[in-house]
């Protein structure tokens, strides 16, 4: 496959580095989008994040970026925060508009357990989907203290401290991964893999 | 959920160093070779601190760092110096996913942890704690367990907690490097206390120490140095050990 995969910088606090170093790993070509005009060079985007709702959109403004995304009609990975904001409205740092490219509303998770959930944690698949292709038994890393509220679009869920909440999403093109493939060892690896073989609907 | 291992680095560039009670340092290797045996032990993350780079008001030798990040497909917490936005900024950008501070939020600016946390992320922002113990409480040391500060641990635990740090590294500056056990109440009492979560290191001994310390404080992980550098034990071991008991995954 020759497809360019996208990863989106919006300038906060990039775990850009990890992402691209495991989608170089999976055997994927990476070009890191800093202007609006890159995003004509990639066929598929992974949008990272790490940092809160709030600044992350504020920096999407920032760079131009938001209509691009939502404009994007190849797939797209979100992932953690990356994920959270492909949602309608997060609640982090007050109320912001997300991305709208799921339905869905961005939440304070609940558990009788220590929050941020930080750690490796197993993902109960409901509704499998490509990128989950022969995924499922693994175990992926979580670093959150938001997650998704959604009830159409859920892929997996993950039980954290007695609490269920949503650990992966898709609709259509596009897919969204709350825990860290690129920290999830082999595991995450093949999800990439999977990925990077999406064909391009 | 199930009690994260994790391997710790004490780095005085360009070697991983091990002080006994912080102080007497002893080469032990390579950052990066070290760091990729633990990954392939299983590891669940690896914390690395550069222990000098505060004591030596240096600037932080962020190449360093990013040899050892571009080993790792696990999670990377980094530290050792780290007095600035721009200093998370960049700690973030040689791979990174977690910084690690102590010295500079408690002695000079403890704002930087909230500004941290809102540029950032909480789960971004780990407060280290170098705890010493008198008679009925413990003290805040910094500089690598050199310099007193005259705060109570408790005290300052939930005033980062407060400012919404996202994790706790409890170390103890009488158990650590020695081998002979953790410092149990504290680390009972800091976990109790509050709601983020803390990783207890200092003085892993033996697997039934780390056993006892999983069973009785209950932290949500623990960080191994020595036992693992002098290669007595590997990180398969530790998890096997826990495993009898379904303490992990």
């Amino acid at each position: 496959m020759g497809d360019v995969i996208g990863i989106v910088n919006y300038g906060i606090a990039g775990n850009i580095h990890s992402v691209k170093k495991a989608i170089d790993q999976a055997g994927g070509k990476t070009l890191v989008i800093n202007k609006p005009s890159d995003f004509n060079l990639v066929d598929k985007l992974v949008i990272p994040g790490v940092g809160s709702f709030k600044d992350a959109m504020q920096e999407l403004e920032n760079d131009n970026f938001i209509e691009l995304i939502q404009e994007f009609d190849r797939p797209i990975l979100g992932i953690c925060l990356g994920m959270q904001i492909l949602s309608t409205i997060g609640f982090e740092c007050g109320t912001t508009k997300g991305l709208d490219l799921i339905q869905a509303e961005v939440k304070p998770i609940v558990a009788n357990d220590v929050i941020p959930h930080m750690g490796f944690n197993t993902i109960d698949v409901i509704n499998t989907n490509k990128i989950l292709y022969d995924l499922g038994c693994e175990e992926f890393y979580f670093m959150h203290s938001y997650s998704v509220v959604n009830f159409h679009d859920v892929s997996s869920t993950t039980t954290y401290g007695g609490h269920q909440f949503v650990s992966s999403i898709n609709n259509n093109n596009i897919y969204g991964v709350q825990f860290h493939p690129e920290k999830s060892r082999e595991a995450g690896i093949k999800l990439f893999k999977n990925f990077i073989n999406l064909e391009n609907a | 959920m199930t009690v994260r291992i994790i391997a710790k680095l004490d780095v005085k560039p360009p070697y991983v160093v091990k002080p006994l009670h912080f102080e007497g340092l002893r080469k032990i290797g390579n950052p990066s070779e070290l760091a990729k045996r633990y990954y392939d032990q299983g590891a669940d993350e690896l914390f690395y601190i550069d222990i000098v780079s505060s004591l030596y008001r240096r600037e932080i030798l962020f190449n360093e760092i990013e040899k050892v990040a571009n080993k790792l497909f696990i999670p990377f917490a980094a530290g050792g110096g780290v007095k600035s936005i721009d200093d998370f900024s960049k700690m973030f950008h040689m791979g990174a996913d977690k910084v690690i501070i102590n010295t500079y939020a408690i002695q000079e600016n403890p704002n930087i942890i909230d500004q941290a946390v809102k540029i950032f992320g909480s789960q971004a922002v780990v407060v280290n704690i170098e705890a010493k113990r008198w008679k009925g409480y413990w003290e805040c040391y910094t500089d690598c367990g050199r310099i007193q500060s005259q705060k109570d641990v408790s005290d300052w635990v939930s005033e980062v907690e407060q400012r919404g740090a996202g994790e706790i590294l409890l170390q103890s500056v009488d158990m650590d490097g020695r081998r002979k056990g953790f410092d149990i109440e504290l680390a009972s009492k800091i976990v109790d206390l509050v709601n983020i979560p803390v990783v207890v290191s200092s003085g892993a001994g033996s697997l039934e120490d780390i056993k006892t310390l999983v069973e009785v404080a209950k932290p949500s992980g623990v960080a191994i140095a020595s036992l693992l550098h002098y290669k007595q034990i590997t990180i398969l071991e530790i998890k096997e050990h826990l495993n009898n008991d379904m303490l992990v995954s």
